[in-house]
């Protein structure tokens, strides 16, 4: 037994000691990088990529302000990259070790709120709506009132986002789902009191499986993530609400104090090649904002207005933007809701 | 122990290493907890500087009511429930015979060694509305054929119930075990029926056993977050899940201090019961060395 | 009533309510669809893609090397710690009791939750240690269950004889009672190694960046996994407790 214990004892040592310069710690959403593509970079870099996957960017937020530090790139959406920089938790980028950054399409950093890209790369779009299944909802119209259909009880989803599933109810309502208006808010948590009552659960990654199971026939979710179990079920169809949803983008950053920075960069720089961007672009059913990638895409995916939506699509949906104090009324809507019978 | 008091000089090197031990990682923590509920938080997620009692204010939501009165509802139908299912299992696991009760045991205890989790997936699957289970009790017009079996409190309810059993089973039947059958031949032999028999020698005789089984079902059940959270529905939640939610979602650490702190009394106030019961009962027969 | 077969019924009827997702879950992880929940097919393909999953076997690897220096420190730890309880009976022991048994009964949110403020306080970085950390901590409770159990039905008499023959405390201690204890200790050993293992709520909590044990990377699928894959999983983590528990069965049959 004694043994056991130095045995242990030195293993344990041992993990803290691994050889750190060869190592890439990523922190993003699950599924996030096609598998192939991060193979090829650690035979290029000879080195291994460990990826840690989080659910939403407030639990990955709260794990880093707890003590995780050891991660070198992670993949934020574009509101939460704002509130980190505030705490000064991001490395400014430099642009020099970057050159693939030339090949982002300047149309997509204007809806970014980083737009010089100074702690932040753009990763991927996607666009929020509502997916179905076409041979069990015949009678779909595209709008968020279909979360007030009582004969779908039990078989829907909508996002455990506070800011998408409040923001829903707000661009249903009319309003902005940046609002910070409280009247307005009350409103909306209402709404989502009510669709409540249809809802099977609040889901932000099984959705996606349940759909194309036949588990859930109405979920609101991400375009991309809709689209790849699309491929698993024909029926599945992805429409975005006419009163709007939200547009996001993730991105890559850099974490100040990072263990291996120069990988990190490489990394970076590695995924806006052209021909990764496209590879990355048809695996996830996301959009990367490279432009020089948009030619290496497939004509499926050029054509598909869920990745190149049209001008008026973009014209309804809106950023969701990190509101400072203000996140503080729609945690207290968002509690009203949770905990609403 | 022998009738001499041993020598005393043994006692703190064997007691150090593991009070100092407990001290640091579960009082510390826990007077950390109870610290953290009142001070406020930041915006950001932290915990700022200064005192306030916005997190208890906090904790007088009357959300909170549903919340902790479904808690405990639940925690308390699952224990009710599993003593309900294993007294009678350990009665009949006590009076077979030897072999046939090692093989009992084992079969009880070999599904508890699985992961946890993934025998909570196993409901998810098997209660899956497109799923065997579900076409058949349609089939049988048991449940409407748009029903689903998962996502709601009853779902919680029946893993809670698959989950904690073996917790209810061991403590009743090891109890059982100890228990003189002769005493029930006694009663009838008296005249006594069957059933009044059981309820009026067994059940007594094993209530110690019965409390372990209350207490390690009812208080972990308290705490539940898994379950609610893979099998509940939007109306399953469970104290457990608002603690995680205002952790990982909210950022808000001083209400989830708050609340933990709640529950934390909530969960000493049964074992500082039994923990009394117990010490009253050693002052009436003070414990004695060697077989009882 | 008590006569009739109603217990052997209820006993049979929770059986085989123990056994019945279980049994799903592995005829599951032959299903050739892809979402489990409609049969299409025998197929080994699950297996095949489990064998190929790279994240899954390094989160078994971290999850062994936490098990096994836990478990070792926690025997040790709680060993002592019975020996302490069960010799001594002054108020410190009584203290020493109570804090023992609180581990046992928290819920495993509390502690959790707890120990990431207190690792967060004292600056400690989230990571393998503080899982190896959060996890002697509950394990040293059970394994001081477990042994100060055994203590309570030992036979004193020979450790008297021992003292009578001259033999001083300690050497009465390590050359009579731990060797008698073993199995006791071993039991408990045991048991702190299942719950090390399986953890999931108190390790969530708790982990850090690299340190996804298999219990989490489980959740992560369960989330957004294949049914199919997770129910191959499983039913190869079954096999491997059934196999272990009929090796140790084998073992304890031949010593005893």
């Amino acid at each position: 037994m004694r043994l056991a214990a130095v045995a242990s004892g030195a293993m344990l040592a041992c993990t803290g000691c691994r050889a750190r310069e060869s190592e890439l710690h990523v922190y993003t959403w699950a599924d996030y990088f096609k598998p192939e593509v991060v193979a090829r970079f650690e035979t290029q870099e000879r080195c291994r990529v460990v990826i840690d996957t989080f659910d939403s960017n407030e639990a990955m937020y709260a794990k880093l302000r707890a003590g995780a530090s050891g991660y070198d790139v992670i993949t934020p959406s574009s509101y939460m990259v704002q509130v980190m920089n505030r705490q000064g938790m991001l490395l400014a980028l430099d642009h020099t070790r970057l050159p693939n950054l030339v090949h982002v399409d300047r149309e997509i950093l204007r809806v970014t709120i980083d737009r010089e890209m100074g702690h932040s790369v753009p990763y991927m779009l996607t666009i929020t709506g509502l997916a179905y299944l076409r041979d069990r909802v015949p009678d779909f119209k595209p709008t968020w009132a279909m979360l007030d259909r009582s004969d779908l009880a039990g078989r829907m989803t909508m996002l455990n986002d506070m800011r998408e599933t409040i923001g829903a109810a707000l661009k249903f309502l009319g309003y902005s789902l940046n609002s910070t208006d409280e009247g307005e808010l009350a409103k909306a948590r209402d709404v989502v009191v009510r669709w409540k009552r249809n809802l099977a659960k609040f889901e932000n990654e099984q959705y996606k499986t349940g759909l194309a199971s036949g588990e859930f026939l109405l979920v609101h979710g991400y375009s991309g993530d809709i689209l790849q179990v699309q491929k698993e079920n024909r029926e599945i169809v992805f429409a975005v609400p006419e009163e709007g949803a939200s547009f996001a983008c993730d991105d890559l950053v850099i974490r100040k104090n990072a263990p291996n920075v120069a990988l990190a960069y490489r990394f970076i720089n590695y995924l806006h090649e052209p021909a990764v961007a496209a590879e990355n672009t048809e695996f996830l059913s996301y959009l990367c904002p490279n432009l020089a990638s948009y030619p290496l895409l497939s004509e499926a995916v050029r054509a598909n207005p869920a990745l190149f939506p049209s001008a008026e699509v973009r014209a309804r949906c809106e950023v969701i933007v990190d509101l400072g104090s203000a996140n503080a009324l729609y945690t207290r809507v968002w509690d009203a809701i949770k905990t609403a019978p | 122990m022998s009738a001499a008091t041993p020598r005393r000089t043994g006692e703190w090197p064997l007691t150090l290493p593991s009070m100092v031990w407990l001290a640091v990682l579960v009082l510390v923590p826990a007077l950390i907890v109870f610290t953290v509920a009142f001070k406020p938080g930041d915006p950001y997620g932290g915990v700022g500087a200064g005192w306030t009692l916005d997190g208890l204010r906090g904790l007088a939501r009357e959300s909170y009511l549903a919340i902790g009165w479904r808690t405990i509802y639940l925690s308390l139908l699952t224990t009710a429930l599993c003593l309900l299912l294993a007294t009678p299992m350990a009665y009949f696991m006590a009076r077979v015979r030897q072999r046939w009760r090692r093989t009992l045991l084992l079969l009880v205890v070999v599904p508890f060694w699985t992961s946890f989790l993934v025998r909570i997936f196993a409901w998810k699957v098997l209660l899956h509305p497109e799923g065997p289970l579900k076409r058949v009790l349609a089939a049988l017009h048991i449940v409407s054929a748009d029903a689903t079996l998962l996502y709601n409190p009853g779902a919680v309810l029946l893993v809670m119930v698959y989950t904690s059993l073996p917790f209810a089973i061991l403590p009743i039947y090891a109890a059982a075990e100890k228990f003189d059958f002769g005493l029930l031949e006694a009663a009838r032999d008296l005249g006594a029926r069957s059933l009044h028999a059981f309820w009026s020698v067994f059940m007594p005789g094993i209530r110690r056993g019965l409390a372990s089984a209350a207490l390690l079902v009812f208080i972990p059940s308290l705490g539940s977050y898994i379950i609610p959270d893979i099998v509940g529905g939007p109306s399953g939640e469970m104290i457990g899940n608002v603690i995680a939610q205002r952790v990982f979602s909210d950022r808000n650490l001083p209400h989830a201090s708050a609340l933990s702190a709640l529950l934390t009394l909530v969960v000493l106030a049964p074992m500082l019961a039994a923990l009394v019961l117990r010490s009253r009962r050693d002052e009436v027969a003070p414990r004695r060395a060697g077989p009882r | 009533m008590k006569g009739s077969r109603f217990p052997l019924l209820v006993t049979a009827a929770v059986i085989a309510f123990f056994y019945l997702p279980i049994l799903v879950l592995v005829v599951n992880s032959f299903n050739a669809s892809r979402f489990g929940s409609t049969w299409q097919g025998w197929s080994l393909h699950w297996y095949a893609r489990l064998a190929a999953e790279r994240e899954v076997w390094a989160a078994l690897r971290i999850t062994l090397i936490v098990a096994v220096s836990a478990t070792a420190a926690s025997a040790v730890l709680g060993t002592t710690a019975a020996l302490a309880i069960h010799r001594y009976a002054t108020r410190l022991q009584r203290l020493h009791s109570v804090l023992i048994s609180v581990p046992l009964v928290m819920p495993e949110i509390l502690v959790g939750m707890s120990l990431l403020l207190f690792f967060a306080t004292i600056g400690l970085e989230l990571g393998i240690f503080s899982i190896f950390l959060a996890h002697v901590t509950f394990s040293l409770s059970f394994v001081a269950m477990v042994v100060l159990g055994r203590l309570q039905g030992f036979d004193e008499s020979l450790l008297e004889a021992a003292r009578d023959l001259g033999a001083s405390w300690w050497t009465t201690t390590w050359r009579v009672l731990l060797p008698m204890l073993a199995p006791g200790i071993a039991t408990g050993a045991l048991l702190a190694f299942t719950l090390s293992i399986d953890d999931f709520v108190i390790t969530f909590f708790v982990a850090g960046p690299g340190a996804t044990t298999l219990p989490i990377r489980i959740y992560s699928m369960i989330k957004h996994g294949s049914p199919p894959l997770i129910s191959a999983l499983s039913t190869l983590l079954l096999v491997v407790t059934f196999v272990a528990v009929w090796l140790s069965q084998r073992l304890m049959e031949r010593r005893g």
